[in-house]
């Protein structure tokens, strides 16, 4: 190789826009993986061992200690559905707090769009989700349940989630950057929003008054789609309509936030 | 000495910086409130503020060298972000033809846990390698970076030294136009500096745009064609590099 070879730079290749993002995207979100799996002899354990651990607790309080009046037989299966993708739910929007501050010597060496820093917790999380999956699988075998055909409706309340998150973690991931407090703030509105949710209970199983504000959680409409696949009574169009209103609210609202404020976190970081 | 000429405007390497000022809050504890962050320009209350760049224009044809000049505090930092991109500015345009391989901060984008391997893998993605590039020059690199026997080690082993080796020997490959060296090359030993500076006049000599920060009169003497001088934020000279360091010189240099 001469010398003019190895240092001519070569202008033919440029990703296109769509091209650069995918790309950094996914390396970004392997990345992620690589470092969770690289440091724990557990690896994917792990991300099944907590859901599995609250559904176990959650599981024995509400049908051996109190006799349950909530949810559906088998009470297991109820739980994890909607346990699982609280976890990725959870878990995403609490490192989206974290987004910009822990991240900010490589955003400050980089030009790719800043969004991706944000998108990238969103796919990494939603993959431990879906390898997640083959447990509640067993637990369906198991226990008895029946899958319905309404488990199609995974895919849509996937793509929901993805959504809401990505919404939520680009309107609070720039704004940590300048009230550190918030970070704080997030995680016990993330304590608030479980009990909130219908995971240990079903929206139907609310008073009636409060099931109306309760499709307002973008969650509630999003958990029954999921909860569907094995309890087609839960599937609440209502609720699946206000969460997809929610969602886009969080997107919009995200994105102006994103937009009137990177400027400055890109100073401030 | 005339600047070489662009060959025409869809030439890469070219730097346009126009009327370019950024703007900084002097006390990070001030008060902050939504208004200030999503109100327009004008309504925004106006904390205590400072411009460590203002009205700075300027061009940069492609395959210029230039040096960066000023004390330190004068903005010569911020000059280059603005033209990494990194940092967006407040005023004016900044416009820059093709990627940029940016030598600053270089060892921040790397990742503790990882192994040599994989953050080469990830650094160079992310600066827009594809995997088939980085497979063809992982070995050049890891030469280059002199870390033969430390691929599989994950980077927190490494010394500080050979943080920065691996650090220049992924940026300096990068297949792009324009590079940025912001004195990163204080810190490696002088046989590995022989050999950067060896690798930054073979990119010159390829045709590449140099922006280059130093205090050092003689690397900017060495590699530099065109000199900014910047002082209190503003671009006070532009001119061949032998002026703007004899400029320097007789505004601050030591007698």
């Amino acid at each position: 190789m001469t010398l003019d070879e190895r240092v001519r730079p070569n202008a033919p290749r440029r990703w296109s826009p769509v091209t650069r993002y995918r790309r950094s995207l996914w390396l970004l979100t392997t990345r992620d993986l690589k470092v969770r799996y690289s440091t724990s002899a557990l690896g994917y354990l792990w991300s099944i061992l907590d859901p599995l651990v609250m559904a176990g607790i959650y599981w024995f309080v509400f049908t051996v200690v109190f006799k349950r009046t909530v949810g559906h037989e088998p009470y297991i299966v109820f739980l994890l559905a909607g346990l699982l993708p609280w976890m990725w739910f959870t878990g995403a929007i609490s490192d989206a707090t974290r987004a910009f501050t822990k991240e900010a010597k490589l955003i400050r060496s980089t030009t790719i769009p800043r969004t991706i820093w944000v998108a990238r917790l969103v796919l990494s999380k939603g993959i431990e989700f879906v390898a997640s999956i083959p447990v509640l699988a067993v637990f369906v075998i198991f226990a008895g349940a029946t899958l319905h055909v309404e488990a199609l409706w995974w895919l849509l309340a996937i793509v929901m989630q993805g959504a809401l998150i990505f919404g939520i973690g680009l309107l609070v991931a720039p704004l940590v950057v300048f009230f550190r407090d918030l970070e704080r703030a997030v995680k016990l509105v993330l304590r608030f929003l479980f009990y909130a949710s219908p995971i240990i209970y079903g929206l139907h199983d609310l008073p009636r008054s409060l099931q109306f504000w309760g499709a307002f959680n973008p969650l509630s409409g999003i958990f029954s789609l999921y909860r569907a696949a094995f309890f087609p009574e839960q599937l609440d169009w209502f609720a699946v309509g206000v969460s997809g209103g929610m969602t886009l609210v969080f997107l919009l609202v995200g994105f102006l936030v994103y937009r009137g404020s990177i400027r400055r976190v890109l100073k401030e970081i | 000495m005339a600047p070489v000429e662009a060959e025409g405007p869809s030439a890469e390497g070219g730097i346009s910086v126009r009327d370019v000022g950024i703007r900084f809050v002097r006390n990070r504890g001030a008060r902050r409130s939504f208004k200030d962050l999503f109100g327009g320009r004008s309504r925004r209350r106006l904390p205590d503020q400072f411009w460590p760049l203002r009205n700075v224009s300027f061009e940069v044809a492609p395959g210029e060298a230039i040096g960066v000049v000023g004390r330190n505090g004068q903005g010569k930092s911020t000059l280059l972000k603005l033209v990494a991109q990194v940092m967006l500015p407040d005023e004016g345009t900044v416009r820059v033809d093709g990627g940029v391989a940016p030598l600053i901060e270089i060892t921040g984008g790397f990742v503790n846990d990882l192994s040599v391997r994989d953050n080469v893998n990830l650094t160079a993605g992310l600066h827009g390698m594809s995997s088939r590039e980085i497979a063809e020059r992982f070995d050049e690199i890891i030469e280059f970076a002199e870390l033969e026997k430390f691929v599989d080690t994950p980077y927190k082993h490494l010394s500080s030294g050979m943080k920065v080796r691996l650090a220049f020997a992924v940026i300096s490959r990068l297949e792009e136009p324009i590079i940025l060296v912001d004195e990163v090359l204080a810190v490696g030993d002088a046989p590995f500096k022989a050999k950067c500076y060896t690798r930054i006049e073979e990119l010159l000599a390829g045709g590449r745009t140099l922006f280059f920060v130093s205090h050092s009169e003689k690397d900017l003497l060495r590699f530099c064609t065109r000199g900014l001088y910047l002082d209190k934020g503003r671009l006070v000279l532009d001119a061949p590099i032998r002026e703007v360091v004899a400029r320097y010189n007789s505004d601050y240099g030591v007698k």
